[in-house]
């Protein structure tokens, strides 16, 4: 119903009939009137208030529509996510409840130029790392030759040393991938975070799009945006590709279960795959195979997509304690009889330390220079970075490298003279545990806000699979800070998403 | 299908027929106590907190409508129908992927719509109004089951839930009419019509033997009745084809034990007859009805849920 009602609100592509006799204007002119820019790069804006030429179809439509009826679309949008069921859960007083996550209606918009450097450097980067990773669980050649500190590796507790000389199909640990990407000031793309262990969102990036396409059916269509539904069918490729035996592979998705905020998402892409979802306890093992059981009897296993992090995977040999997981799993990992995606022990690749080094590990590995960079990161145990460091404090975000989630930390500029006094004999005592980064901008987006549309923060987060081959799918989520002026785009915190329209050209 | 998926549809479907049940009962209560003398309307009451509710959690307060609050409402009785939805529902979310968007989202519906019912003047004017419409909304949903559902392994799982605890129900529930517990008073006439009315069965009974009210044709009929959806001998029909139906690819070892179970209740309601219980077996085989129920609930667990590997390896 929903679909119908939207349909019938948009002309099928025609010329538009009310197009405004000038542009509007950033900061002045309805719809924009509280549309900030600023020092961060801006998605649709140029610094003078030009609207980008990528920009332009939907630049059109939205001073065109009244804003009531955006509201209605966005409403409609919210709609769609909850009768679907796309919600995440908040417990309160034993009391659980079901909130969609905020989705803006505007898309964010990609062009062919921006996306082809953005793959390029990802399928670059993925192989680096997963050739770092076979490199440190096998013959550790670039801890000999000094490019990686011994202790950084040995020293990190997401390494396992289960994992030495274990051979993984392909020598692919990171199957998939979810690489968080910002735009800096200049309106480069780079990387703050590779995420290696268990991504989450991909699910979101399709909901996104069915639900936005929908919104500006003809914006959409006049701009040959790429289409981003295979990727389930990708993702069953690529973990097929990953099966230990060339027969009929059998493959399921493992989640911690229903009570997990991402269950949605484990369900979405076991149902749009058409395999299995198993919890731990549907799982079992003999003599080190995996079955699962069902009421007519025991079915093999081959492939496992876990979304279970590797401590929780088998209380044999991980954490005791842990009830998601399956004893005997890692046995029959180790005996070649299933293929675990992503491998274990990948956390140790993508920790704060490991990260600067990314772009030392392409060259090591690939003898290339980075397409995409890193943030600029200074590590403190290196002595010059460090006297920077220290010298250029006030300026400076400082993060402990084993600590997440703000813990041991120090914000800089926010920080007050005798906190950074304090903070700079910690750095001084012990530089091996900490990283340094200039304060981070992400650039802004149109989004719509109190029925006018503002600049807020976004970054981007593509998908990448890696199995026998390497896929992107020509998509991401575009993760916004809703509140004006923050950075925060998490959706504990304020977050929204975006759906993102990436250009053929 | 995953042995945990069929057991949380089985699971959920018990509970939603224990209350159905519920609503059921207490409806027909409330409807009916305005015409019966006090002491006949606490026999009656006793007799529906009986079949509804653990010893523990048997209400103390002796007017209806303290008792109706703590028979529906009462979260800590695990037997309250608020209970019996929570856990229908904890189940189907367990499951949501196997379940249709319809069935969800009426369950759910189902469940929100009797939370805050408590505190509303509805419940306080005309508390029936609250359990007919509760059954209404139990009526669609099993509608709903049968014509959104596929009529896969799951559906038949859903099945045998639904018809295994109402062939417990109702012996249950004519166990506590036909056996007299020392010093309580004994069903009357209205009672007996309201034992019906309990089964939906009034209108049907009529039809099959005019409104002359006999316990032994009651008895008739619902026990052995083949054609009444709420008779022990239908329900036990239902259970045994959904059992021929769940677990095809099981081997036939496995099989067996609940095949002869099953066989076995078929046996004792298709060629039993009231004649032979009105000398007062009729206790002991409502007893064994229900010893039989358990037993194949056993069975299937054992067979087909929580089989270990070195069962099948």
């Amino acid at each position: 119903m929903q679909h119908e009602a939207l349909a019938h609100t948009e002309d099928f592509g025609g010329p538009d009939q009310h197009l405004p006799s000038h542009p509007c204007v950033p900061g002045k002119d309805a719809p924009y009137q509280h549309y900030a820019l600023g020092a961060p790069y801006d998605e649709m804006f140029t610094r003078g208030g030009a609207v980008h030429p990528h920009y332009a179809a939907l630049d059109g439509r939205l001073t065109t529509l009244p804003a009531d009826e955006l509201l209605r679309r966005q409403q409609a949008c919210e709609q769609t996510f909850l009768h679907q069921g796309i919600t995440f859960t908040v417990y309160s007083d034993n009391q659980a409840t079901e909130r969609i996550i905020p989705t803006d209606l505007l898309p964010r918009i990609v062009t062919g130029n921006e996306w082809a450097r953005i793959e390029a450097g990802l399928k670059q980067r993925i192989t680096a790392l997963n050739l770092f990773l076979r490199d440190i669980y096998g013959d550790a050649r670039v801890l000999r030759d000094g490019v990686v500190p011994r202790s950084m590796i040995y020293g990190s507790k997401h390494y396992r040393r289960e994992m030495r000389d274990l051979a993984v199909p392909h020598g692919a640990y990171v199957n998939v991938c979810g690489s968080d990407l910002i735009r800096n000031e200049q309106g480069d793309f780079v990387v703050l975070e590779d995420n290696l262990r268990v991504p989450s969102g991909v699910s979101y990036m399709l909901a996104n799009r069915e639900v936005v396409r929908r919104a500006f059916p003809a914006v959409f269509r006049s701009m040959s945006v790429r289409a981003i539904e295979h990727y389930p069918n990708e993702l069953l490729n690529t973990l097929r590709s990953l099966a230990p035996f060339h027969e009929e592979a059998s493959i399921a998705v493992l989640t911690p279960g229903v009570f997990n905020s991402a269950y949605f998402e484990h369900a979405f892409l076991a149902r749009q795959m058409g395999v299995e979802l198993v919890e731990g306890r549907d799982l079992l093992v003999n003599d080190n195979v995996v079955y699962t059981r069902t009421t007519s009897g025991l079915k093999r296993i081959d492939v496992i997509y876990r979304r279970i992090d590797d401590d929780f995977i088998d209380p044999l040999i991980f954490r005791e304690d842990s009830s998601l997981g399956v004893p005997g799993l890692f046995n029959a990992y180790r005996a070649g009889n299933v293929t675990l995606a992503n491998a274990l022990g990948t956390g140790v690749a993508d920790d704060k330390a490991v990260y600067a080094y990314v772009p030392r590990l392409i060259r090591y590995y690939l003898s290339e220079e980075p397409i995409l960079n890193n943030v600029e990161t200074f590590l403190c145990r290196e002595e010059k970075s460090l006297s920077h460091v220290l010298a250029n404090l006030d300026k400076l975000v400082v993060k402990a490298v084993g600590e997440s989630g703000g813990y041991g930390m120090l914000v800089g500029p926010h920080a007050s003279q005798k906190e950074r006094d304090e903070f700079a004999q910690k750095l001084k005592a012990d530089p091996d545990n900490y990283i340094a980064q200039p304060t981070i901008q992400l650039s802004t987006a149109p989004t719509f806000v109190d029925g006018g549309v503002e600049a807020r923060h976004v970054d981007l987060r593509p998908f990448i699979l890696h199995g026998q081959q390497t896929t992107i799918v020509p998509g991401a989520l575009t993760r916004v800070a809703l509140k004006r002026g923050s950075l925060v785009v998490n959706s504990s915190q304020g977050g929204g998403s975006k759906d993102t329209w990436v250009l053929s050209e | 299908m995953l042995s945990r998926v069929a057991d949380a549809l089985y699971w959920m479907a018990r509970y939603l027929e224990r209350g159905e049940h519920t609503a059921r009962l207490v409806a027909v209560k409330l409807e009916s106590m305005v015409e019966q003398t006090r002491e006949d309307a606490d026999a009656s009451w006793h007799r529906v907190v009986e079949a509804v509710s653990g010893e523990e959690f048997a209400p103390r307060a002796h007017d209806a409508f303290s008792i109706t609050q703590a028979l529906a409402f009462n979260r800590h009785n695990p037997s309250s129908l608020i209970s019996s939805l929570r856990f229908a529902r904890d189940n189907a979310r367990q499951v949501r992927e196997h379940l249709s968007t319809e069935v969800w989202e009426h369950l759910n519906k189902l469940y929100l719509r009797l939370q805050p019912v408590t505190a509303d003047a509805v419940w306080r004017h005309s508390p029936e109004r609250v359990f007919r419409e509760a059954l209404e909304d139990f009526h669609t949903l099993h509608g709903v089951i049968l014509s959104t559902l596929t009529h896969n392994e799951g559906y038949h799982f859903l099945r045998l839930g639904r018809y295994i605890e109402r062939a417990q129900l109702i012996s249950h529930l004519l166990d506590l009419h036909f056996n007299s517990r020392p010093g309580a008073v004994s069903p009357r006439y209205f009672d007996w019509l309201v034992l019906l009315k309990f089964c939906c069965a009034f209108e049907p009974y009529s039809r099959a033997y005019t409104a002359s009210i006999r316990p032994e044709k009651i008895a008739q009929f619902l026990i052995f009745d083949p054609e009444f959806p709420h008779s022990v001998r239908f329900a036990v029909d239902q259970v045994v084809d959904s059992l021929s139906r769940v677990a095809p690819a099981a081997p036939p070892a496995r099989r067996a034990n609940v095949e002869r179970l099953a066989g076995r209740l078929k046996a004792a309601v298709d060629f039993g007859q009231v004649e032979d219980l009105m000398g007062g077996t009729i206790v002991g085989f409502l007893a064994d009805i229900t010893r039989q129920c358990e037993q194949i609930h056993d069975a299937v667990h054992v067979s087909y849920i929580s089989y270990g590997a070195e069962t099948v390896l």
